[in-house]
């Protein structure tokens, strides 16, 4: 028999799947089970990890880690949910199939694979907007070197909490010499803002009209200056030197219902790409896959109900939407999930940091190493597909669609929402590292001191947050960071994030999160 | 040889990486925390294990010890008896008032591991660093963009 040894550890390496920077690190275990994480020296982050890395020991051995596949939050055998799923997917022209966050490239092309074999055509992405916008642009992988040879930096977001890996070597950048600039544009003053030597505060969920501006774009009727809160000739002059410099490079890091138009967004940063040459460098939470059409589809045939069953492989659909629960409520959801979440049928799957695959980073392709045990009662996707129809082969994965946009239909509309006259309350999210799902700390929601000072709110006080899909109460945090007007909330929980409200984009076939309408009161 | 750990502020992102490596090494008690300098800066903090630690002197029950060799300043949890002495006597705030499990919270410098502070070692930005007395002389924390425009960060 062997003994018990707290003092022998082992260190297993894992690849962080929780953003594109794709850090290394160690996943350190005793007798006892996970102990820890171990921070690698020659890894590709020297070690460096940040407060999601160091979740990941959290994550992987979470005391709600799903262990066997339930329907109405109790647990059933395996047999029975694959062949209550065979059953559903026998009429393959009435079953959805989409995917988000948690997926390898293997297994997307399994999935694509799986659905041919078997007739299935309606497949979409659930890894929402605005991220899903910026995908087109890993298409170009980023280097360190690309850094060094910058002459330019433009950041859009909270890039060092969205990657804090980042941070480093852009501060050197700009501490080597007094030329480096680093301009900064967002609707709040972040930690990434501090650091600006130029910083724009744009008016909530403006940025895309900001991003035509300064591409030269003839937005015509529109008073950019008025909409976006940024004067004409500071627009004019970072335009000219953007498109002088040939060698800038623009990070782009956006938030969950931050801006707008994501559609437009991105459309901007490729109108800057094109006239200026700068590289745009995303860096997301994961990279995502394309479906045979969007989202809006999806979720237009469920409410018709031309579909009858939905089945999602990934980690946060349908339980971090619970405002898309009433379009859903004719359908049977089915998803794979790692954590319990609620009543809906979910299956238990590995994490990213349990398997072995190929992910998309801001760096290119790395490979997933495996090597850390999944529980038990875990099914990979490969295995939950083969229990439904033995032999699939690999697809071929669907190509972006082609959209052609109205950006000046679509520029008019956000400069509408930015100037209405109704003094409302606005909320958006942020992306903090250390809120990530909520393990490490949770959601504080920051105010301005003149809506705290009118709604008598102090600091620590408890606000409730009404928005038309739900309501939240959350710790208030005082602070000149967001305008007036503005609540910022880290959008980690399924609670918080169900607050958002969405829009069905046409043009995308896309669901849009935008900053949304709330009413706050102290809570007594 | 005694090290130290070293914030150069130049660098510090205000990511919260040391506190989340600290939080998850030590099982849900961050010793380093982050201290908001009345909206100028934002910065982690943790104990300086002081040449005279104030919080050895005021704990009645010598639960606080002081290595010289190491200069590490350690409490004991068995005989800490939760009295919260060291906490409100540490001129740095950085012992929580709160106890955890009936005993104060105490930075340990990661005794138990060889390479050092894992806050150091997760630190994104290279902000937090472990330096022994002589290598400190040597560097010019924060000399190159915080001294220039203390108020740097905050003119965004």
């Amino acid at each position: 028999m062997k003994n018990i040894d707290p003092n022998t550890i082992t260190v297993k390496r894992a690849l962080c799947p929780f953003c594109s920077y794709g850090c290394e690190f160690g996943v350190v275990f005793n007798d006892f089970g996970i102990k820890g994480v171990e921070y690698i020296k020659d890894g590709n982050s020297n070690g460096r990890l940040c407060p999601r890395g160091s979740a990941a020991a959290m994550y992987l051995d979470h005391p709600r880690r799903l262990a066997a596949p339930t329907t109405g939050g109790k647990s059933i055998a395996w047999n029975k949910m694959a062949k209550e799923l065979s059953k559903a997917v026998g009429n393959p022209k009435k079953v959805a199939i989409t995917f988000d966050r948690n997926i390898t490239d293997e297994e997307y092309a399994a999935i694509i694979g799986w659905c041919k074999s078997i007739g299935i055509e309606n497949t979409a992405s659930t890894y929402f907007e605005p991220e899903n916008s910026l995908r087109s642009f890993l298409d170009q992988s980023f280097a360190e070197d690309d850094l060094e040879k910058a002459k330019m930096i433009v950041v859009l977001g909270d890039l060092f909490n969205q990657a804090p890996m980042s941070s480093r070597g852009i501060i050197e950048w700009k501490m080597k010499d007094k030329k480096n600039q680093i301009v900064v544009i967002d609707s709040v003053r972040t930690h990434t803002a501090g650091f600006a030597n130029l910083f724009l505060r744009t008016n909530v969920g403006t940025e895309p009209l900001l991003l035509l501006a300064l591409a030269g774009t003839n937005t015509e009727g529109i008073d950019v200056a008025k909409a976006t809160g940024i004067d004409t000739s500071i627009i004019k002059g970072l335009s000219g030197a953007m498109q002088k410099n040939e060698k800038g490079i623009v990070f782009v890091s956006l938030p969950f219902g931050r801006t707008y138009d994501p559609g437009l967004f991105a459309e901007g940063l490729r109108r800057i790409r094109d006239v200026s040459g700068a590289k745009i460098v995303p860096f997301v939470e994961f990279a995502g896959y394309h479906g045979s059409q969007g989202f809006a589809s999806i979720l237009d045939m469920a409410k018709k109900k031309k579909i009858k069953h939905l089945i999602n492989f990934g980690e946060l659909f349908p339980f971090y939407y619970p405002q898309l629960a009433a379009d859903l409520k004719d359908i049977n959801v089915y998803a794979t999930a790692t954590l319990k979440h609620g009543l809906y049928a979910m299956l238990p799957v590995p994490l990213n940091l349990e398997k072995q695959g190929t992910v998309t980073t801001t760096f290119g392709k790395r490979k997933l190493p495996g090597g850390i045990e999944s529980p038990s009662g875990s099914r990979t996707i490969e295995e939950i597909l083969s229990m439904l129809s033995g032999d699939f082969g690999k697809g071929k994965t669907p190509a972006a669609a082609d959209h052609k946009l109205d950006v000046s239909g679509r520029a008019r509309r956000v400069a509408e929402m930015s100037s209405s006259k109704k003094k409302t309350l606005k909320l958006v999210g942020e992306k903090l590292a250390y809120s990530f799902l909520g393990f490490l700390e949770g959601e504080t929601l920051k105010i301005n001191p003149v809506d705290a000072e009118e709604f008598g709110i102090r600091a620590q006080d408890t606000v409730t947050v009404k928005s038309k899909h739900g309501v939240v109460d959350l710790p208030a945090k005082i602070t000149e960071d967001v305008s007036p007007g503005v609540l910022a909330v880290p959008a980690e929980t399924p609670g918080v994030r169900g607050l958002f409200d969405y829009e069905l984009d046409s043009e995308l076939d896309a669901v849009n999160f935008i900053p949304t309408e709330v009413k706050i009161c102290r809570k007594e | 040889m005694q090290k130290r750990i070293v914030l150069d502020l130049d660098l510090c992102c205000g990511c919260r990486s040391c506190e989340a490596a600290c939080k998850v090494a030590f099982k849900g008690e961050a010793r380093i925390r982050h201290g908001d300098i009345g909206g100028t800066a934002y910065l982690p903090l943790a104990c300086k294990h002081c040449k005279q630690p104030l919080c050895l002197a005021s704990c009645p029950v010598e639960a606080i010890t002081k290595d010289e060799n190491t200069g590490l300043v350690t409490r004991s949890a068995m005989v800490c008896i939760g009295c919260k002495s060291c906490a409100f006597a540490c001129p740095f705030g950085v012992i929580d008032a709160p106890l955890v499990r009936h005993i104060s919270q105490k930075c340990s410098l990661c005794a138990d591991r060889e390479e050092g502070p894992r806050c150091v070692a997760a630190c994104s930005s290279g902000a937090l660093q472990w330096l022994s007395d002589e290598e400190i002389e040597q560097h010019e924390i924060g000399m190159r963009m915080v001294s220039k425009d203390l108020f740097f960060r905050r003119k965004a």
